[in-house]
C-alpha cells in the first residue's frame, strides 16, 4: 500500500469520526421534532424554545459565574504553587508532585460524591464540627461552595502549565532580585510569575473553558439547591418534556459548542505565544532552587492545607463512608462498620458488568485508542504538506465538546446510521466515544513522543532502501514504543475516570463506573455509590502508582 | 562503473535560496570532497542527491538512470536511488544491533538470510568491527558507531557512497586516525564517493577532487593541489590554508602579474584581478611563505615584531607596521626588533 492510501484513508477516517456527531447535531438543531419522527420539518423551532426559556438563561449565567470564579480561585494558587513546587526548596518536593496532580485524574463525580458524604449537612466532618462548635460553619449546597470547590480542583491544572513554564526559566534572574532584597514571595510575585504571564493566561482561559465542561460536580452538589449549569440543564432536558426532546437538546449542544469552540481556538493561539515567550530553554540552565529559610514549613503547611481540603477531604469521606452502614449525628464509628456494601457489589449483575468494562475500556480500549492516535500521528508525520494543518484542527474539534455533549451526539450517530445500530448496545460505542473525546488529549501525547524520534534516523532508512510505509514500521514505531507504552498508561487513567460521555450511551452491556454512579447517585443508593467510587479511585490508584513507577510523567 | 552528475541544481528552503545552480560529477572511482564554510549549501547538495531535499531546477543521474529531472518531472525517491549516505550524527538505529543495523539494507533488497550473514560478516571484518556485531549502538565508541555507520552504507554495494561529515564528531586525535583509515578504505575497495566537510585538511588528506562551494555557488573545484597553490578567486585563496590579507593601491597590471603598492613601497605577485590602475586592491598570502629578513630587498616590507609566541614545533610572529599586521612562522625564537618581511612574488596573489 502506498503512503498516499494510508493517508487517504486514516484522514478520511478521521473526518468522519470527528464531522458525523458534530453535522448530526447541527442538523438535529435545525429540527422541528427528533430526527427519526416523520413528522420532523426543518424550522427554528427548537432555538425559540430554548432562547425563550428562563431557566436556559439562569443555566447560561451561573455557567459564566462558576467558569470566572473558579478561573479565579484556581489560577492564583496554581501558579503559586507552581513557583513553589519548581523554584524554592520547599521540603518533599519531589514526593509532593504526584499527591497534587490526583484531582486531574480522579473522577469528579466521585470528588462530589465525597464532598458530600464529608462535609454536606450530615457529612462525617459536619458531625464532628457540629459537636465541637454547635453548629456547622459551612453549607455545601450553595453556589459559592460549589464555585470554590471546582476552583481547588482545578488548581493542578494551571500548576501543569506554570510549573512547565518555570522549568524553562533560568534562576539568577530570581537570585538577582534575592540579592536586591526581595523576599521568595515578592521574588515570586514581582519576578517569576510576570515572566511566566502568557502560561498562566493559557492556563486562565483552559480553566474557564473547563467550567463549560464541569458535570459532576454541578449535578451532585448544585442539585439539591437547583443549581442548574448548561450541562446540567442539557441532562435535565432528557426529562423535561417527556417525549424525547432531542431537537432542544442538540440546541443547547450548538450553544455550548458555540462558546467552547472559540474558547479552545484562543487556547491554541495563547499556547503558541506562551512557547514563544520562553526564549531561554534547553541545556545549560541554572536552576538553583530559591531557599525559603523561614517560609518553608509556611509554604509546606499551606500546599498540605489544600490538599486536605481537595483530596484528602472527599476521598477520606467517600472510604469511611463505603465501610459503614449510616452516617448522622450521634453515630459511633465502630458501631456501623461493615462491609456489605462491597458484597453488595457483587448482587448487582449491571455493577459487575460495569467494573469489568471500565477494566476492558481503560485495558483494551486505551490501547487501541493509542494505536489509533498513532496512526493518525504517523500519517502526518514528515508530511510535507498543508493537508496536516487541516488535521491539526481537525483533532482539536472534538475538544469543544464536553464528553456529556459527545456522548449524546455519538448516540444518535449510532441511531442515524442503520449498519451502526446494533454497535449501539455494545461496549464499542463506549470505546469509539471516549476515543473521539480524547482525540486531542492522545494525540499531543503520542505527538510529543514522535517529536522526539531525530530525523536523520528515518533518512537512513530512506536512503538504505526502506520506503515510507516500510520507514514508519521498522523504524518510527520502534523507536516510540515507549512513548506509546507511557501514552496507553495515560489514556487508561482517563478512560477509567471518565462518567460524562457514557452517560447517554448507558445501557445493557455498556455499563461503565463512572456513567454508573451518576445512574445510581440518582436512584439514591449511596451504600453503593461509595463502594463502587473507592473501586474506581483504587483502579486509578494502581494506575497511577504504575505510571509514577516507571517514571511515566503524568502530563503529556 | 558509471559516473553520477549533477547539473545546474537549484535548491530552495521556505525563502532562503541555497543552491543556485550546482554542476558536479563523480567519476567511478573517485572521490569528490565538497568543501565549503557553514551554510554553503554542502550538507544541502549531498542531501538533494541522496533524494531528501527537492531541487526546483537541474537534473541528478548516475549513468543512464535519471534520479531527478525538474524539466521532465522525474523524481526518484530516496529508497529507489540505491545510494549509501553516511550522516553525521550516524543516525544508527537505537533499537537495532550492530548486525541488524548493518543487515537491513540488504533485508530490503530480500537477500536471503544466509547471505546476508555472510554479506554483513564480510563488511564488518573489513571495518575491523566482526566482534561487535551483536553489541547495541550505545555499547560502542564514537568512532566505532561511526564505522557501523559506513558499514551500513557500503554493504549493499552501492554505486556512490554519500559521507556527511562522517569525522566531525570524533576528537581530534582520532579524527586524524579515521581520516587515514576511511581514506585507505576507499581506495582499496575502489569505491566512488563524495564527502561533504568543512575542513579543508580533511578534504585535501582524503579526496581526489574538491569542490569548493560559497554560499550556493562552486567558487572553485579541481584537484587538493591545484586548490591550495592556484586559487582563482579571493573565496578559494582565502578559504583554504592560514592567510595573510594585505590591503594596496594597484599600480600595475600586466594580467599574469599585478603590483600592489604600500607605505611607499611595491609589492609584485601572481595577477588575479581586473581592477582599474589605482584603485583598492589585495594581496593574500599564505602565513608559512612569509619570510622574515634583516635587510631590505624586492617584495620586502620593513615591520616590525613584536612578542613571538611558541607553538610547539615552530614560533609564530606576529609583525605590524601602522594598522596593518602581518603573521608568519619561524623555526627560531627571534627577538622583538625592526625586520624586513619579504612575501615571495610566486607566493603572493593579488585580487
Amino acid at each position: 500500500m502506498p503512503i498516499a492510501v494510508y493517508r487517504l484513508l486514516v484522514l478520511g477516517l478521521t473526518t468522519l469520526a470527528v464531522a458525523a456527531p458534530l453535522s448530526l447535531v447541527i442538523y438535529q438543531s435545525f429540527l422541528t421534532a427528533p430526527f427519526f419522527d416523520p413528522s420532523a420539518k426543518f424550522g427554528l423551532l427548537a432555538y425559540f424554545f430554548v432562547f425563550n426559556d428562563p431557566d436556559f438563561w439562569q443555566a447560561f449565567w451561573t455557567t459564566i459565574a462558576i467558569a470566572a470564579g473558579m478561573a479565579a480561585i484556581a489560577v492564583p494558587l496554581g501558579a503559586l504553587l507552581a513557583f513553589l513546587m519548581v523554584r524554592t526548596d520547599v521540603p518533599g518536593r519531589e514526593y509532593l508532585e504526584p499527591l497534587i496532580l490526583i484531582p486531574i485524574f480522579v473522577s469528579a463525580v466521585v470528588i462530589a460524591f465525597g464532598y458530600v458524604v464529608a462535609i454536606g449537612p450530615v457529612g462525617i466532618f459536619s458531625t464532628l464540627a457540629k459537636d465541637i462548635l454547635g453548629f456547622v460553619p459551612w453549607n455545601l449546597y450553595s453556589l459559592l461552595a460549589l464555585i470554590v470547590i471546582a476552583g481547588l480542583t482545578h488548581v493542578p491544572h494551571v500548576y501543569l502549565y506554570s510549573a512547565a513554564a518555570l522549568r524553562g526559566l533560568s534562576s539568577d534572574l530570581e537570585e538577582a532580585a534575592r540579592v536586591s532584597g526581595a523576599n521568595p514571595f515578592r521574588v515570586a510575585f514581582n519576578v517569576s510569575l510576570p515572566m511566566i504571564l502568557p502560561a498562566i493566561l493559557f492556563a486562565g482561559v483552559l480553566v474557564f473553558f473547563l467550567g463549560f465542561e464541569l458535570f459532576g460536580l454541578p449535578l451532585v452538589l448544585g442539585d439539591p439547591q437547583d443549581v442548574l449549569v448548561l450541562s446540567t440543564y442539557l441532562y435535565k432536558l432528557t426529562n423535561k418534556l417527556g417525549v424525547p426532546s432531542y431537537q432542544l437538546m442538540a440546541v443547547v449542544v450548538v450553544a455550548i459548542i458555540a462558546i467552547t469552540a472559540p474558547l479552545v481556538f484562543m487556547q491554541r493561539l495563547l499556547l503558541r505565544q506562551a512557547q514563544r515567550y520562553v526564549s531561554v530553554r534547553g541545556k545549560g540552565l541554572k536552576t538553583q532552587p530559591l531557599r525559603l529559610h523561614g517560609w518553608r514549613w509556611f509554604a509546606f503547611g499551606g500546599i498540605m492545607f489544600w490538599l486536605f481540603i481537595t483530596v484528602v477531604v472527599p476521598l477520606f469521606g467517600i472510604t469511611l463512608r463505603s465501610f459503614v452502614v449510616t452516617w448522622g449525628e450521634g453515630v459511633k464509628l465502630l458501631d456501623v462498620l461493615t462491609l456489605d456494601h462491597y458484597r453488595e457489589l457483587t448482587d448487582y449483575p449491571n455493577v459487575i458488568r460495569g467494573i469489568i468494562n471500565t477494566l476492558g475500556i481503560g485495558v483494551i480500549g486505551g490501547a487501541v485508542a493509542v494505536a489509533c492516535y498513532t496512526a493518525i500521528a504517523l500519517a502526518v508525520h514528515r508530511w510535507n504538506s498543508g493537508w496536516t494543518r487541516l488535521v491539526d484542527y481537525l483533532v482539536m474539534v472534538p475538544r469543544a465538546m464536553p464528553g456529556l455533549v459527545a456522548g449524546l451526539a455519538l448516540l444518535w450517530v449510532f441511531l442515524f446510521v442503520p449498519f451502526l445500530s446494533p454497535l449501539k448496545s455494545t461496549m464499542v460505542s463506549i470505546w469509539l466515544a471516549y476515543t473521539i473525546v480524547w482525540l486531542a488529549y492522545g494525540m499531543r501525547l503520542v505527538s510529543g513522543t514522535l517529536l522526539q524520534v531525530g530525523p536523520e534516523l528515518e533518512e537512513a532508512a530512506r536512503t538504505a532502501g526502506a520506503n515510507d510505509l516500510r520507514v514508519k514500521r521498522d523504524v518510527t514505531v520502534p523507536l516510540i514504543k515507549y512513548g506509546m507504552l507511557a501514552s496507553w498508561l495515560l489514556v487508561f487513567l482517563i478512560f477509567v475516570r471518565e462518567y460524562s460521555t457514557g452517560i447517554y450511551l448507558l445501557g445493557p452491556g455498556t455499563e461503565v463506573i463512572g456513567s454508573l454512579l451518576v445512574s445510581l447517585w440518582g436512584t439514591g443508593a449511596i451504600d453503593l455509590v461509595s463502594a463502587l467510587s473507592v473501586v474506581n479511585v483504587v483502579m486509578i490508584g494502581v494506575g497511577l502508582a504504575v505510571a509514577v513507577r516507571l517514571g511515566v510523567r503524568l502530563h503529556g | 562503473m558509471v559516473e553520477l552528475t549533477v547539473k545546474d541544481v537549484a535548491l530552495r528552503l521556505g525563502d532562503n535560496e541555497i543552491l543556485k545552480g550546482v554542476t558536479v560529477s563523480v567519476p567511478a572511482g573517485q572521490v569528490v570532497a565538497l568543501l565549503g564554510p557553514s551554510g554553503s549549501g554542502k550538507t544541502t547538495l549531498l542531501r538533494a542527491i541522496a533524494g531528501l531535499e527537492t531541487p526546483y531546477r537541474g537534473s541528478i543521474a548516475i549513468g543512464e538512470r535519471t534520479f531527478f529531472d525538474a524539466a521532465r518531472g522525474i523524481e526518484l525517491p530516496a529508497e529507489e536511488r540505491g545510494l549509501g549516505l553516511v550522516f553525521q550524527s550516524y543516525a544508527l538505529w537505537p533499537h537495532r544491533t550492530v548486525f541488524d543495523n548493518v543487515a537491513y539494507g540488504l533485508k530490503l533488497r530480500g537477500v536471503s538470510a544466509p547471505e546476508i550473514k555472510t554479506r554483513v560478516e564480510k563488511t564488518l571484518s573489513q571495518i575491523g568491527l566482526g566482534h561487535l556485531a551483536a553489541r547495541f549502538p550505545h555499547q560502542l565508541s564514537g568512532g566505532q558507531q561511526q564505522r557501523v555507520a559506513i558499514a551500513r552504507a557500503l554493504v549493499y554495494e552501492p554505486p556512490v557512497i554519500l559521507l556527511d561529515e562522517p569525522l566531525s564528531n570524533l576528537d581530534a586525535k582520532l579524527r586524524e586516525e579515521a581520516r587515514a583509515w576511511l581514506r585507505t578504505l576507499i581506495v582499496t575497495l575502489g569505491l566512488s564517493a563524495i564527502h561533504v566537510t568543512h575542513d579543508q585538511v580533511e578534504a585535501m588528506a582524503i579526496a581526489d577532487r574538491i569542490v569548493l562551494l560559497d554560499s550556493g555557488v562552486i567558487a572553485q573545484e579541481g584537484s587538493p593541489t591545484g586548490l591550495y597553490n592556484e586559487p582563482t578567486t579571493m573565496f578559494s585563496a582565502e578559504f583554504m590554508g592560514s592567510n595573510n590579507r594585505i590591503e594596496g593601491k594597484l599600480v600595475e597590471n600586466t594580467g599574469a602579474r599585478a603590483t600592489i603598492e604600500l607605505f611607499g613601497e611595491r609589492l609584485s605577485g601572481i595577477g588575479r584581478t581586473k581592477t582599474a590602475i589605482g584603485e583598492k586592491a589585495t594581496g593574500i598570502i599564505r602565513i608559512e611563505r612569509v619570510r622574515c629578513a634583516s635587510s631590505p630587498g624586492p617584495n620586502r616590507l620593513k615591520m616590525q615584531l613584536k612578542a613571538p609566541m611558541y607553538l610547539g614545533e615552530r614560533w609564530e610572529l606576529v609583525l605590524a607596521r601602522e594598522n596593518m599586521t602581518v603573521r608568519a612562522y619561524a623555526s627560531v625564537p627571534m627577538d622583538p626588533g625592526e625586520y624586513y618581511v619579504e612575501f615571495p612574488s610566486d607566493a603572493l596573489w593579488v585580487f
